[in-house]
């Protein structure tokens, strides 16, 4: 799958050291519009969309907000917390806006499961359907974050 | 047939190297902008040469206008307002500008690109912002992700700054990392020493400067710091005064604080301090001191999920249940917050529902 040489400039972003120290990318060898492709059959095999995850995620990440950095136990299924430390970070699609360095950390009690994800992720995967390279430290394999989030 | 490929393969490069000289020849004569004068609250000028952003036309003018991510177009810090030239608003800027800002010609400087005279206002405070060339000489360890830099100035050798204010740091190419990059860190050091200049840097996950920092700075390293920056710093008033940090929010109010004992306060002070287990408590002692240096202050360290090895006694939870007993007029009483956006929301709207004016409210909430 051939890239525009605007999704050449979005891969360029995505490399280590350009908006975080390792990148979007990870050692994935496959190309963008390959990464979202793949993760898009995933998620029709699956039967959800990649805004009903984002939303999911957000939900959690609202409810950590709420109280105050400290870790809340939802549904007695869901351990969540966030941590918010200095600066922001702009999409690296060229989106407008720019998002704050959160870490949201899942854990599902009875999946055992245990997923994280940052403010830019929850936007990437909302409106690019990205979910990251393999290998990508914040990369959310579609299928692992359905089972922490929803099972 | 053989002869006839190499003719067609000569013809296509000769075509390619034609145009590309065009492209040469057309950007460096057409779009030539020459030299252009950028006129400055209406009574200084300066000559710059064009082509280039607003924000590095300044700031080859030693005007630094602040700026997270080195003219990225992905912070929206540098805002100045154009009264004059300077072209249409870009879509890259749009995301960044309110209807109001719109209205008032605030532009991000980083995406103005200086094609003809141009007439700016931006505030006063910004000429006194230097870009200084720093040798490293201390870093400690105050906690396992939080570090102490003490950097000493070398030209210029001198800045002024208030209590409070905070300085751009630029970090140099690393491992995978081609590329400087620019962060905001608040000043932990006390204006009076102003050959020097203290930082408290956390280590962020994913962190390209403060890795940078953890990782690779070294005592005797050469930085380069941009400041002062910054509204966050103390009202000179007679009222109550409530400081809550968490994590590297400590800087800026450990700034204040030894700022306040140079110059002397009798005003009454409550640091609260949240930390979430006893590893990230740090400058504990060098806190408890003040309150043997001012006639009414406390330190109150609040720890919300001490490991039970830790053996903590101190004060437990939240900081805002402790607020009531910090607060005798909430009318006169100013705070002074820097840290995280939970924390910060969470700790305005308890002391506007015990009487504090939202006015009276200031904070720093980590860029």
């Amino acid at each position: 799958m051939k890239l525009t040489p605007s999704e050449e400039q979005i891969m360029a972003r995505m490399q280590p050291g350009v908006i975080t120290l390792n990148g979007f990318l990870g050692f994935d060898t496959r190309n963008l519009n390959e990464i979202i492709a793949d993760d898009e059959k995933v998620l029709e095999m699956l039967g959800i969309s990649a805004e009903e995850l984002a939303e999911r995620m957000q939900y959690f990440s609202d409810k950590t907000f709420e109280s105050y950095d400290l870790p809340v136990l939802i549904d007695e299924i869901y351990e969540v917390e966030t941590n918010i430390v200095r600066g922001k970070l702009p999409c690296p699609f060229r989106h407008p806006g720019i998002y704050r360095k959160t870490i949201t950390t899942l854990t599902n009690r009875k999946q055992q499961i245990t997923v994280r994800w940052t403010a830019l992720s929850i936007h990437t995967i909302k409106e690019h359907h990205f979910f990251e390279g393999k290998g990508s430290p914040f990369r959310l394999d579609p299928q692992i974050l359905k089972k922490a989030l929803l099972d | 047939m053989i002869s006839r490929i190499f003719i067609d393969i000569a013809v296509a490069c000769g075509i390619s190297t034609f145009l590309a000289l065009v492209l040469v020849i057309a950007q460096r004569y057409l779009a030539d902008y020459g030299i252009c004068k950028v006129t400055i609250n209406k009574k200084k000028e300066v000559s710059v040469q064009g082509g280039i952003s607003l924000l590095g036309a300044l700031s080859d003018q030693q005007i630094f206008l602040p700026s997270a991510c080195g003219g990225r177009g992905s912070c929206g810090t540098c805002k100045c307002q154009l009264t004059s030239g300077g072209g249409p608003v870009l879509p890259t800027e749009k995301p960044f500008l309110s209807a109001k800002e719109l209205g008032d010609g605030i532009r991000l400087s980083c995406q103005v690109k200086v094609k003809g005279d141009i007439e700016i206002q931006i505030e006063e405070s910004i000429f006194n912002i230097r870009r200084y060339r720093t040798k490293v000489i201390d870093i400690v360890d105050y906690t396992y992700d939080i570090k102490g830099i003490t950097f000493q100035l070398i030209d210029p050798q001198r800045i002024d700054f208030k209590a409070g204010q905070y300085v751009q740091l630029e970090s140099q190419p690393y491992g995978k990392v081609k590329q400087k990059a620019v962060r905001a860190y608040s000043i932990s050091s006390k204006p009076q020493d102003n050959g020097l200049i203290q930082l408290i840097i956390r280590l962020v996950p994913e962190g390209i400067c403060t890795t940078w920092v953890h990782n690779h700075l070294k005592v005797g390293d050469e930085v380069f710091l941009t400041g002062p920056y910054g509204d966050f710093y103390i009202r000179d008033t007679e009222a109550d005064m409530i400081f809550v940090a968490g994590g590297s929010g400590k800087a800026p109010i450990k700034s204040m604080l030894e700022y306040l004992q140079v110059v002397g306060t009798k005003r009454k002070m409550t640091y609260f301090f949240g930390a979430r287990t006893c590893k990230d408590l740090y400058l504990t002692d060098e806190m408890k001191a003040f309150e043997k240096v001012f006639p009414d202050f406390k330190y109150e360290p609040v720890v919300s999920q001490p490991c039970p090895e830790e053996g903590w006694e101190g004060k437990l939870g939240y900081i805002m249940p402790y607020f009531p007993e910090a607060i005798r007029d909430p009318k006169n009483t100013e705070a002074y917050l820097c840290g995280s956006p939970g924390m910060l929301a969470a700790v305005q709207k308890a002391l506007v529902e015990l009487g504090v004016p939202q006015a009276k409210i200031y904070f720093d909430s980590f860029g």
